[in-house]
Protein backbone atom coordinates (compact mmCIF):
# COMPACT_ATOMS: atom_id res chain seq x y z
CA UNK A 1 0.00 0.00 0.00
CA UNK A 2 2.94 2.13 1.07
CA UNK A 3 4.53 1.93 -2.92
CA UNK A 4 0.97 2.38 -3.99
CA UNK A 5 0.72 5.70 -2.48
CA UNK A 6 4.76 6.65 -3.20
CA UNK A 7 3.89 6.27 -6.53
CA UNK A 8 1.14 8.61 -7.02
CA UNK A 9 1.73 12.49 -7.28
CA UNK A 10 0.88 14.16 -4.50
CA UNK A 11 -1.44 16.38 -6.12
CA UNK A 12 -3.51 13.89 -7.61
CA UNK A 13 -3.80 11.94 -4.42
CA UNK A 14 -5.39 15.52 -2.71
CA UNK A 15 -7.78 15.39 -5.93
CA UNK A 16 -8.87 11.68 -4.84
CA UNK A 17 -9.24 12.61 -1.36
CA UNK A 18 -11.26 15.70 -2.07
CA UNK A 19 -13.47 14.02 -4.14
CA UNK A 20 -14.13 11.03 -1.95
CA UNK A 21 -14.55 13.88 0.89
CA UNK A 22 -17.54 15.46 -1.13
CA UNK A 23 -19.13 11.86 -1.70
CA UNK A 24 -19.34 12.37 2.11
CA UNK A 25 -21.79 14.83 2.90
CA UNK A 26 -25.20 14.20 1.69
CA UNK A 27 -27.33 17.60 2.92
CA UNK A 28 -30.93 16.68 4.97
CA UNK A 29 -32.51 18.10 2.39
CA UNK A 30 -30.82 16.08 -0.37
CA UNK A 31 -32.11 13.20 0.31
CA UNK A 32 -35.25 12.69 -1.91
CA UNK A 33 -32.99 9.91 -3.92
CA UNK A 34 -31.72 8.05 -1.09
CA UNK A 35 -35.68 7.89 0.39
CA UNK A 36 -36.59 6.26 -2.51
CA UNK A 37 -37.77 2.64 -1.84
CA UNK A 38 -35.87 1.21 -4.50
CA UNK A 39 -32.60 2.48 -2.59
CA UNK A 40 -33.63 0.05 0.19
CA UNK A 41 -30.80 -3.03 0.79
CA UNK A 42 -33.82 -5.24 0.17
CA UNK A 43 -36.70 -3.38 -1.64
CA UNK A 44 -38.97 -6.37 -2.94
CA UNK A 45 -38.54 -8.65 -0.08
CA UNK A 46 -40.94 -11.31 -1.41
CA UNK A 47 -38.84 -11.50 -4.56
CA UNK A 48 -35.47 -11.76 -3.03
CA UNK A 49 -37.17 -14.69 -1.16
CA UNK A 50 -38.44 -16.46 -3.68
CA UNK A 51 -35.43 -16.23 -5.51
CA UNK A 52 -33.73 -17.52 -2.69
CA UNK A 53 -35.72 -20.13 -2.46
CA UNK A 54 -35.68 -20.80 -6.10
CA UNK A 55 -31.81 -21.11 -6.24
CA UNK A 56 -32.16 -23.44 -2.83
CA UNK A 57 -33.85 -25.62 -4.93
CA UNK A 58 -31.92 -25.69 -7.96
CA UNK A 59 -28.59 -25.66 -5.94
CA UNK A 60 -29.69 -28.76 -3.96
CA UNK A 61 -28.70 -26.84 -0.82
CA UNK A 62 -29.34 -24.16 1.67
CA UNK A 63 -27.52 -21.66 3.49
CA UNK A 64 -25.02 -19.04 2.97
CA UNK A 65 -27.90 -16.72 2.05
CA UNK A 66 -29.60 -16.18 5.36
CA UNK A 67 -32.39 -18.15 4.53
CA UNK A 68 -34.01 -21.40 5.57
CA UNK A 69 -35.31 -24.50 3.80
CA UNK A 70 -33.69 -27.65 1.92
CA UNK A 71 -32.89 -28.63 -1.17
CA UNK A 72 -36.08 -30.53 -2.39
CA UNK A 73 -38.36 -27.27 -3.37
CA UNK A 74 -41.20 -28.28 -1.58
CA UNK A 75 -41.12 -25.78 1.72
CA UNK B 1 -44.84 29.86 -2.82
CA UNK B 2 -46.95 27.05 -4.50
CA UNK B 3 -50.68 28.54 -6.15
CA UNK B 4 -49.07 32.17 -6.78
CA UNK B 5 -46.08 31.21 -8.22
CA UNK B 6 -44.45 34.42 -5.91
CA UNK B 7 -41.48 34.02 -3.91
CA UNK B 8 -41.46 33.81 -0.92
CA UNK B 9 -41.46 37.11 1.57
CA UNK B 10 -41.11 37.01 5.62
CA UNK B 11 -41.33 40.71 5.14
CA UNK B 12 -45.14 40.13 4.75
CA UNK B 13 -45.29 37.84 8.08
CA UNK B 14 -43.95 40.58 10.06
CA UNK B 15 -45.89 41.30 13.53
CA UNK B 16 -47.11 37.68 13.20
CA UNK B 17 -45.36 34.59 14.72
CA UNK B 18 -44.27 32.06 11.78
CA UNK B 19 -44.04 28.53 12.60
CA UNK B 20 -41.87 27.96 9.48
CA UNK B 21 -41.65 23.83 8.38
CA UNK B 22 -38.83 22.45 6.32
CA UNK B 23 -40.55 19.11 4.42
CA UNK B 24 -40.37 16.73 1.28
CA UNK B 25 -42.81 14.90 -0.38
CA UNK B 26 -40.52 11.84 0.64
CA UNK B 27 -39.83 12.52 4.48
CA UNK B 28 -42.39 10.42 6.85
CA UNK B 29 -42.19 12.57 9.86
CA UNK B 30 -43.05 15.77 7.45
CA UNK B 31 -46.10 14.12 5.76
CA UNK B 32 -47.06 12.71 9.71
CA UNK B 33 -46.44 16.68 10.36
CA UNK B 34 -48.41 18.04 8.57
CA UNK B 35 -52.20 17.41 10.16
CA UNK B 36 -50.73 19.14 13.34
CA UNK B 37 -49.46 21.88 11.26
CA UNK B 38 -53.37 22.49 10.02
CA UNK B 39 -54.84 22.15 13.53
CA UNK B 40 -52.26 24.81 14.82
CA UNK B 41 -52.91 27.26 12.17
CA UNK B 42 -56.80 26.70 12.12
CA UNK B 43 -56.54 27.10 15.91
CA UNK B 44 -53.97 29.98 16.07
CA UNK B 45 -54.08 31.31 13.23
CA UNK B 46 -56.73 34.13 14.81
CA UNK B 47 -54.37 34.67 17.00
CA UNK B 48 -51.24 35.61 14.93
CA UNK B 49 -50.07 32.67 13.71
CA UNK B 50 -48.65 31.60 10.44
CA UNK B 51 -47.56 28.54 8.72
CA UNK B 52 -44.91 28.08 6.43
CA UNK B 53 -43.98 25.48 5.26
CA UNK B 54 -40.65 25.17 2.80
CA UNK B 55 -40.37 21.96 0.42
CA UNK B 56 -37.22 20.88 -0.59
CA UNK B 57 -38.29 18.44 -2.94
CA UNK B 58 -36.32 18.14 -6.48
CA UNK B 59 -39.52 17.63 -8.42
CA UNK B 60 -42.47 20.23 -8.14
CA UNK B 61 -44.83 17.71 -9.73
CA UNK B 62 -44.21 15.37 -6.40
CA UNK B 63 -45.53 18.38 -4.36
CA UNK B 64 -48.24 19.37 -6.45
CA UNK B 65 -49.78 15.61 -6.54
CA UNK B 66 -48.92 15.40 -2.47
CA UNK B 67 -50.78 19.05 -1.82
CA UNK B 68 -53.77 17.12 -4.44
CA UNK B 69 -54.23 14.75 -2.23
CA UNK B 70 -53.48 16.13 1.15
CA UNK B 71 -54.46 19.72 0.91
CA UNK B 72 -53.41 22.18 3.87
CA UNK B 73 -54.59 25.46 5.09
CA UNK B 74 -51.07 27.56 5.30
CA UNK B 75 -48.43 28.74 2.61
CA UNK B 76 -46.52 26.34 1.17
CA UNK B 77 -43.29 27.28 -0.72
CA UNK B 78 -40.81 25.06 -2.91
CA UNK B 79 -37.55 25.41 -2.78
CA UNK B 80 -35.54 22.45 -5.30
CA UNK B 81 -32.17 24.25 -5.07
CA UNK B 82 -31.83 23.79 -1.22
CA UNK B 83 -31.18 27.74 -1.07
CA UNK B 84 -33.24 28.07 1.66
CA UNK B 85 -32.36 25.07 4.22
CA UNK B 86 -28.58 26.36 3.58
CA UNK B 87 -29.46 29.67 4.75
CA UNK B 88 -31.21 28.37 7.96
CA UNK B 89 -28.81 25.45 8.20
CA UNK B 90 -31.36 22.39 8.39
CA UNK B 91 -29.75 19.76 10.30
CA UNK B 92 -32.63 17.40 10.26
CA UNK B 93 -35.87 16.89 8.38
CA UNK B 94 -38.64 17.79 8.94
CA UNK B 95 -37.07 21.28 10.66
CA UNK B 96 -39.41 23.67 12.14
CA UNK B 97 -38.23 27.00 13.10
CA UNK B 98 -40.29 29.35 15.25
CA UNK B 99 -40.38 32.66 14.42
CA UNK B 100 -41.17 35.68 17.04
CA UNK B 101 -43.15 38.74 16.21
CA UNK B 102 -40.10 41.09 15.85
CA UNK B 103 -38.72 38.34 13.18
CA UNK B 104 -36.00 36.46 15.43
CA UNK B 105 -35.61 32.55 15.24
CA UNK B 106 -36.37 32.10 18.97
CA UNK B 107 -36.94 28.17 18.51
CA UNK B 108 -35.34 25.47 16.27
CA UNK B 109 -37.29 21.99 16.57
CA UNK B 110 -35.53 18.61 14.84
CA UNK B 111 -37.94 15.70 13.61
CA UNK B 112 -41.21 15.25 14.36
CA UNK B 113 -42.54 12.77 16.94
CA UNK B 114 -46.42 12.71 18.18
CA UNK B 115 -44.92 13.59 21.74
CA UNK B 116 -43.61 17.11 20.59
CA UNK B 117 -46.73 18.09 19.84
CA UNK B 118 -47.50 19.72 23.54
CA UNK B 119 -44.21 20.96 23.48
CA UNK B 120 -44.36 22.80 20.32
CA UNK B 121 -48.14 23.87 20.71
CA UNK B 122 -46.55 25.43 24.63
CA UNK B 123 -43.42 27.15 22.21
CA UNK B 124 -45.83 28.91 19.95
CA UNK B 125 -48.23 29.84 22.78
CA UNK B 126 -45.62 32.09 24.78
CA UNK B 127 -44.65 33.49 21.28
CA UNK B 128 -48.16 34.75 20.53
CA UNK B 129 -48.49 36.08 24.19
CA UNK B 130 -45.79 38.23 24.00
CA UNK B 131 -47.25 41.64 22.23
CA UNK B 132 -45.31 43.64 19.68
Amino acid sequence: MKSVIRILPGQVLAMMVLMFLAGCSVSPWERGNLAREEMLPNPDPALSTMRAHVFESKEAASGGQGGVGGGCGCN
Amino acid sequence: MIGTGEPLDFGSYRGKVIYLDFWATWCPPCRKSMPFMMSMRKELGDEGLEVVAISVDEEKEAVNRFLARYPVNFAIAHDPDGDCPQKFEVMAMPSSYLIDRQGRIRYVHLGFRDGDKNEMREKVLDLLEEKP
